[in-house]
């Protein structure tokens, strides 16, 4: 044996323990997994010679670099968390449609907030006009936070939200929604979005300019490293990436190019890089090129490891592990022969499973055409747990590692990405190639060039430009209720007539004194959502101290 | 001629422009201008800007479930301004069943997800140059079934049933000789038969015989601007088989559509010189 074999097995024997000592406090879902032939399933299987580029590249599964999964038993302890993102009209049309999703077996809540919520406006600003509780759900005050999370306990769900630039407002009501239930911020947990690079870059919700908005992040991190310790700070999200186009090697090069920048930023506000990069979480898009998908998810795990490793010199093993969500790709669902999208959406959320993923959203079939009826947002969350009772493929960690085919696209996906990161850090890093424009273009391009191939037929899409139907049967659609945006217009005004108002002025001057000064404004803004403030005003403060973005 | 010029507005609060941006490009590929307004625009400013940019037409694109609300008022801010021939035509995420609505208030045309750009590029070409008056540049709807083509071995052998069994009159019998068969066409109503026997093995009618027997061949569409209209149909994607006209029976131009663009049909598209005496 050579001392490098020595140290590999040492190594090995290190994985072991890991796992043995795991096992005893999270016991594995069964004592013994066995194939339908009674072939005995092992927990992972590997080479039986560890030969150096074994090692350097996969190594074992909790272990850096992390290409085989972030720990040892990966599905075979715990599913996946299954998390269906929802929201629509009102906050108690969504509280009930979450209990549903609660009883049906999901083990998450995913809020889809309505677009004024998202970029800081109020149901009655005229902005908000037409969009009120359509993409998402509306919320406007605490009082509507406090009707959405009703009898949900929150000490036990995990909650993830999708907000960004007014993320630290939903955060701030979400922890004052707990404090009313008497669970305190530290036993919460969840996620915000908290991602405005990927705003600025491909989804659009923005508010503020890149360096305010930069700094409310970096404040939400300090205030939950020492608050929140649970919640997930930020999801830095190739998802929208790649929605608005991207190829899957963009989509992983941008979302880790903006990581980076989120990691500069917290250090350079003085934060330690081992407090706050546990709390970082990733979110990728699972798209249909299934093999390569399953490369990206290894990979982005293993390029991670290394440039927090390398670049920040972290040392906690927790600040090494990429953790991600995953949703399945709405932009390949198609308009014609909805049914299509139940298969496309199994092969997406296949992919995301091989590549090891946290937890997933499968997409319901009609999201081509309107928001999905219960019926369908059914089928989207059975999708998934026939995929985790009924597939077999979580029996074994990392089933697809050692491919020749998968490793090596893994590896050139590496490749791919580092070159690009070279690329962004010489134009001075992600906040400075977005203010350029450059990732906007450079997905505009890809995005074109895809249509052009579906146009002229070199990218088949089944049911749309080929084995099409002349008569489309017509769908049930969810419809939003045409009366909603008045009906919660009148909540808000018998609102801001039964608030205290003093308090709200005087909480509202608070945060602009701190805006205008370099206080945590994660505190300041508590205090304005615990005395009713609206999202519109909180929002509307800052706009006036921070300005507002109005793209390149 | 002017280009057409199109302002691509994204109204509303939805951030989603993956669609626009991809329009944009297609429809600035197909020789027009193009404005993008850029995100988050109110009805107010969509509207201004189209007037100052004197645009032709406007391309709104909402994803978000709020064009209901937001398309009709600006067409109706169009109205209100006189400015309502800039044409306005929409996409994005919606339902089938606001389209009517839409269309109601005045969206001249909404594209749902899978439209290929180029068919929004030649509707708004087309309705614009229909507003401005370049009307003889409109396809109208081919006016009948010109014949039905019918692939026969031999025409000595079919003709009796048509003539004696069927009792149909025999108008004429002539060789094509760029299709490489004999014809004979039988009158029925204001349409024909066309019995198309091979004159060689090299024919296209021996060889659609060899392959699936004698029977319907193809269906005739009586059409006036024939070189227009296969322009407009490769422009559309369709394969043809020929892209100009030839010279047919009768010194008709006639063109074949390919069966693979026609879901198996052969569409033959016909051109008589002169008015036929009905």
């Amino acid at each position: 044996m050579t001392t490098d074999q020595k140290d590999f097995h040492k190594q090995f024997e290190e994985w072991k323990a890991l796992t043995e000592k795991l096992l005893t406090k999270f016991p594995e879902k069964k004592e013994e997994f066995v194939t339908s032939s009674g072939i005995e399933i092992e927990r992972l299987a590997h080479p039986n010679v560890l030969d150096e580029s074994y090692m350097k590249k996969l190594g074992f599964p909790g272990q850096y670099p992390y290409t085989r999964g972030i720990q040892p038993t990966m599905y075979r302890g715990r599913t996946w968390t299954m998390r269906q993102y929802a929201g629509f009209g009102s906050a108690e049309e969504t509280n009930r449609r979450f209990r549903y999703l609660l009883d049906q077996g999901q083990t998450g809540l995913s809020v889809a907030f309505d677009l004024p919520t998202q970029i800081g406006y109020d149901s009655d600003d005229m902005m908000a006009k037409g969009e009120v509780g359509k993409v998402g759900v509306a919320i406007d005050s605490l009082y509507d936070m406090e009707a959405l999370l009703k009898d949900i306990p929150l000490d036990k769900v995990s909650t993830s939200m999708t907000i960004n630039a007014p993320a630290a407002v939903l955060l701030a009501m979400y922890i004052a929604v707990a404090e009313k239930q008497g669970v305190s911020q530290s036993e919460i947990s969840g996620t915000i979005q908290n991602d405005i690079l990927k705003e600025y870059i491909a989804r659009g919700t923005y508010i503020f300019p890149p360096k305010p908005s930069m700094r409310l992040i970096t404040d939400i991190f300090a205030y939950c490293a020492e608050h929140v310790p649970r919640w997930n700070t930020i999801s830095i999200s190739g998802y929208h990436i790649r929605e608005a186009g991207s190829t899957a090697s963009q989509e992983l090069a941008f979302t880790i190019a903006n990581g980076i920048a989120y990691v500069d930023a917290a250090i350079e506000a003085g934060l330690a890089v081992d407090d706050f990069a546990p709390r970082l979480a990733f979110f990728f898009n699972g798209h249909n090129q299934f093999l390569e998908e399953v490369a990206k998810f290894r990979a982005a795990r293993r390029i991670w490891s290394k440039i927090m490793k390398e670049r920040y010199g972290a040392k906690k093993a927790k600040s090494l592990q990429l953790r991600f969500h995953t949703q399945v790709a709405g932009s390949t669902l198609t308009a014609q022969q909805p049914d299509n999208n139940i298969v496309r959406v199994t092969i997406q959320a296949l992919a995301a499973v091989l590549g090891g993923t946290q937890s997933l959203h499968t997409n319901a079939k009609d999201e081509a055409l309107a928001l999905p009826t219960e019926d369908s947002a059914r089928i989207a969350l059975r999708t998934q747990q026939i995929i985790a009772n009924e597939s077999g493929v979580t029996d074994t960690v990392d089933p697809l590692g050692g491919s020749y085919y998968i490793e090596k696209l893994t590896d050139e996906l590496e490749e791919y990405v580092f070159n690009y990161i070279e690329k962004i850090d010489d134009m001075g890093g992600a906040v400075s190639a977005v203010e350029q424009g450059y990732m906007q273009r450079e997905i505009h391009q890809a995005a074109y060039d895809t249509q052009k191939k579906i146009e002229s037929g070199e990218e088949i899409v089944v049911g749309m430009n080929k084995y099409t139907l002349e008569d489309e049967p017509k769908p049930e659609l969810h419809r939003i209720d045409p009366e909603l945006q008045r009906k919660q217009i009148e909540k808000l005004q018998a609102l801001r007539t039964e608030r205290d108002s003093s308090r709200v002025s005087a909480r509202l001057e608070e945060l602009r004194q701190g805006a205008q000064g370099d206080a945590n404004l994660m505190p300041l803004i508590l205090e304005c959502v615990r005395g009713y403030c609206t999202v519109g005003e909180i929002c509307g403060v800052l706009r006036e101290e921070f300005g507002e973005y109005t793209g390149v | 001629m002017k280009k057409i010029r199109v302002l691509i507005a994204k109204p509303g609060l939805d951030g989603h422009d993956r669609g626009a941006l991809v329009v944009a490009q297609a429809l600035r590929d197909y020789g027009m201008e193009v404005i993008y307004t850029g995100l988050r625009q109110t009805p107010q400013q969509i509207v201004a800007a189209a007037i100052q940019e004197d645009v032709d037409a406007i391309g709104l694109s909402c994803l978000s479930g709020a064009h209901n609300e937001l398309f009709p008022e600006i067409v109706s801010m169009l109205k209100a301004r006189e400015a309502e021939d800039i044409i306005v035509v929409g996409g994005g995420v919606i339902p089938w069943e606001d389209i009517p609505f839409l269309e109601s208030k005045g969206v001249q045309k909404v594209f749902t997800p899978g439209t290929p750009t180029k068919e929004t590029a030649i509707f708004i070409e087309k309705a614009v140059r229909e507003r401005d008056g370049v009307s003889e540049e409109v396809l109208t709807p081919p006016k009948k079934i010109d014949h039905i083509g019918i692939a026969v071995s031999s025409l000595e052998q079919a003709l009796p049933f048509y003539v004696d069994s069927l009792h149909l009159q025999l108008e004429a019998i002539e060789e094509v000789a760029s299709e490489k068969v004999k014809v004979a066409f039988l009158k029925i109503g204001e349409s024909r038969i066309e019995l198309l026997e091979p004159i060689n093995e090299e024919s296209p009618i021996a060889s659609f015989i060899e392959k699936r027997g004698e029977g319907i061949h193809h269906i005739a569409l009586s059409s006036d601007n024939i070189e227009d209209r296969l322009q407009e149909l490769s422009a559309r994607g369709i394969k043809l088989i020929h892209d100009k006209p030839v010279k047919g029976a009768g010194g008709a131009n006639i063109a074949f559509l390919h069966p693979k663009s026609a879901g198996g049909v052969l569409y033959e598209l016909c051109e008589k010189d002169t008015k036929e005496a009905e």
